[in-house]
């Protein structure tokens, strides 16, 4: 049983509410390492709020059902444990931070991934910098990053996020993944904002980054554009707060062809 | 400090500069017998003791502040110790820099760094030097009260010109007038430019002493300066501080003031800090504020004609019972001028910050920019009060403003921690974040450094804002 559920994560009969509206209504989905699902849906589908949720958005009430990590409860857990146990989400909209430099970040959370904090907490050590890891090692560990992703060195001064474009945005939430070496990687409307080369330039980063870490990935998104450059093996069809479909990558070409409106006639409530 | 001792001029200073420091200590209470005191101590000219015994007239006619007073309002006055005044002068000229005490010591701006420094020490200079590139130029940082006797003649011109900045402001400024003692004096003559900033600390360690501390920077016609100017004490009683800084930036000068404020948990202090910008002269004010039980600084810039330019950054992190008061006043009373404020309040504990903000444009003052922003974070139970006003008496002219008060934005913490970042650590980063524009006016990496660590320090000492 432990083997099986190494690094998977399992989504079970899963319930949420937003402001009282039910949203979700009975996820099951299950993600093993290595392999790649796309979870495709029209808008107001709930594709979001389900990604939301996995991470532990405070603003969504679980009312029922599962999800494990490793064959643990993430459902109690804030979004930094979750973190640490290896989820990663790439947001749609990621949120600027003025004030906090790309660099300043990427160190912090880096760090915090790899229990400096932790280890200078119990150590007692004080000092400003106790927590983080050591300047010249992580400034070369992240120009060697920045670089795979065809992203200039003075992004790294910039505010977090501040001012950035959309294409900018994505690459640098590439950069986390890349720093971060998450287990299970959520790719929430990656594709959204991206002109062709950047496209191109935030897959193969994923793709590379899949390969080199064995990570399982869920991709959700509207378009089939992003999935001729990330090829899943799994597609499911989200539909009203629940997957109502799941086949194979044929999937997508018959989603492409014709369209949701099968979905509903089919599945719609 | 590892400069050799050949660079410098005036290695101890305190013997080459009239002389006017005298080695025994004077203790008085304030009162008129203390300003005859005090000019007889110092050997002061003539017009210094008039001036003195004129502010003193004032003093003794006017009323203290009253909380009816809009600039008051909001202020418990009733609380500073006002009738504990002690003037208390003991010089204790050091040898060396490093034989200051270590809380004084470690925030300086080791001596390779800057270009000059003068250190107080409970109102009396203990230390004091200056590049010899400096000296050459005639660049002055130095003891107020040994300048009277070098530079008399341009202090006379100078004293208390500003619109704040004159004996009958408020008591407070007539007391400093009247019996101020410790003095800063920069002066920086015409087209001269040290290399480094000059650096000046201010300090209390001892007991029974009200802080009369007097600043004046003159910095002539495009000449170049940069002034950082620190202030420290550790007080066991409360302690009285009313605080006096006049700085005249000439025609085409260039002036950055970096201004901190790090007073004990029991000083009580009125500050009131003008600076005086003539035409095509860049002013650059950063002022920072972290200590004091109570403090009310009145931070003013005068736009005095065309193509003056004055921009003031502040930052305040109070916290526990802190009481931080500020007025700050941009006056445009040129065409043409220029001005940009943002002052960022950090609030945690009980603590309280109030901020009045004025821009002024007089008539004729067209083509005028004017600019102010206030934002406060809250956190815990503090409260932030934001009054910002305009009042503007021309009509061509783009001005704005604005106050926020916030707390921890829900988004920005969930990003972090999404990436790992524990919630407590994620504030602190929001936090140093939110303060962080200020801190990149500060020179020095050092002392940027040094700020970003006392910041995350004082969050530390609270504890997580929200779970």
């Amino acid at each position: 049983m432990e083997q099986t559920l190494a690094q998977t994560l399992e989504i079970r009969d899963l319930h949420v509410r937003v402001e009282g509206k039910e949203i979700l209504k009975g996820v099951t989905l299950t993600v093993r390492p290595g392999e790649t699902h796309a979870l495709m849906g029209p808008n107001g589908s709930g594709k979001s709020t389900l990604s939301y949720t996995l991470m532990g958005h405070p603003k969504y009430e679980i009312v029922g059902g599962e999800v494990l990590l490793n064959g643990e409860s993430l459902l109690a857990l804030s979004p930094d444990e979750r973190a640490r146990r290896g989820l990663f989400l790439a947001m749609q909209y990621p949120v600027s931070v003025p004030g906090v430099t790309l660099y300043t970040f990427l160190r912090a959370a880096a760090s915090a991934m790899r229990g400096y904090g932790e280890a200078a907490r119990r150590s007692g050590d004080q000092r400003l910098h106790a927590h983080l890891i050591p300047a010249r090692e992580f400034r070369q560990e992240v120009n060697a990053e920045i670089g795979k992703l065809k992203m200039d060195q003075a992004f790294l001064n910039r505010y977090l996020n501040e001012g950035f474009s959309g294409g900018e945005k994505k690459r640098a939430e590439i950069l986390q993944m890349a720093l971060l070496k998450p287990r299970i990687a959520i790719l929430d409307e990656t594709d959204s904002g991206l002109d062709i080369d950047a496209l191109r330039i935030v897959s193969e980063g994923v793709n590379r980054l899949q390969a080199e870490l064995g990570m399982g990935l869920l991709v959700i998104t509207h378009y089939q554009r992003l999935l001729n450059y990330i090829r899943p093996e799994h597609v499911h069809i989200f539909y009203n707060g629940r997957v109502v479909h799941s086949a194979g990558p044929e999937l997508v070409e018959k989603l492409e062809a014709q369209g949701y409106d099968w979905v509903q006639a089919e599945f719609g409530v | 400090m590892s400069k050799p001792a050949n660079q410098h001029v005036n290695g101890n200073g305190l013997n080459g500069n009239g002389g006017a420091a005298k080695a025994e200590m004077l203790t008085l209470e304030a009162n008129t017998a203390a300003v005859e005191a005090l000019s007889d101590y110092y050997a002061e000219p003539a017009w210094m003791r008039a001036a003195r015994r004129d502010a003193w007239a004032h003093y003794e006619r006017m009323d203290w502040p009253h909380t009816k007073e809009e600039a008051w309002r909001r202020l418990p006055l009733a609380r500073y110790p006002l009738e504990n005044r002690q003037i208390a002068v003991a010089p204790n000229p050091l040898q060396a820099l490093r034989s200051l005490p270590a809380c004084w010591l470690s925030p300086l701006a080791p001596q390779p760094q800057v270009s000059g420094i003068v250190v107080h020490q409970n109102g009396a200079v203990a230390y004091q030097d200056i590049e010899a590139q400096a000296a050459k130029q005639g660049i002055v940082v130095m003891d107020l009260h040994a300048a009277l006797h070098t530079h008399g003649d341009l202090i006379r011109r100078y004293w208390m010109q500003g619109t704040i900045t004159r004996p009958d402001f408020n008591k407070f400024t007539a007391l400093n007038a009247a019996l101020w003692h410790g003095g800063t004096f920069v002066y920086v003559p015409e087209g001269a430019r040290a290399l480094r900033p000059l650096q000046a600390m201010v300090g209390y360690d001892d007991q029974g002493s009200t802080g009369l501390h007097h600043t004046l920077v003159v910095v002539e016609k495009g000449a170049r300066l940069t002034l950082i100017q620190d202030r420290r004490s550790l007080e066991f009683l409360p302690e009285l501080n009313s605080e006096m800084v006049e700085i005249y930036a000439e025609e085409g000068a260039w002036v950055r003031y970096v201004s901190l404020q790090h007073w004990g948990e029991q000083r009580h202090s009125v500050s009131v800090q003008n600076a005086r910008v003539a035409r095509d002269a860049h002013l650059l004010w950063v002022n920072v504020a972290l200590g004091g039980q109570m403090t009310k600084d009145f931070l003013r810039t005068d736009l005095l004609a065309p193509g003056a330019h004055g921009v003031m950054q502040g930052l305040t992190f109070a916290a526990k019972e802190q009481v931080m008061d500020q007025s700050t006043y941009q006056l445009h009373q040129a065409p043409d001028t220029y001005s940009d404020l943002l002052f960022r309040n950090v609030l945690r504990d009980q603590a309280k910050t109030v901020f009045y903000g004025m821009i002024r444009v007089e008539p004729g003052a067209q083509g005028t920019q004017g600019y102010q922003a206030n934002n406060n974070l809250l956190l815990g139970k503090a409260r932030a009060h934001a009054i910002p006003g305009l009042e503007i008496a021309a009509n061509d002219v783009r001005c704005s403003h604005g106050a926020t008060v916030s707390r921890l934005d829900e988004e920005q913490l969930f990003y972090l921690q999404a990436r790992g970042i524990a919630r407590y650590d994620a504030e602190q980063l929001l936090v140093q974040g939110f303060l962080r524009p200020i801190i990149e006016r500060v020179p020095l990496a050092c002392m940027r450094d040094g700020l970003d660590e006392e910041i995350a320090q004082r969050f530390r000492e609270s504890p997580a804002q929200t779970q």
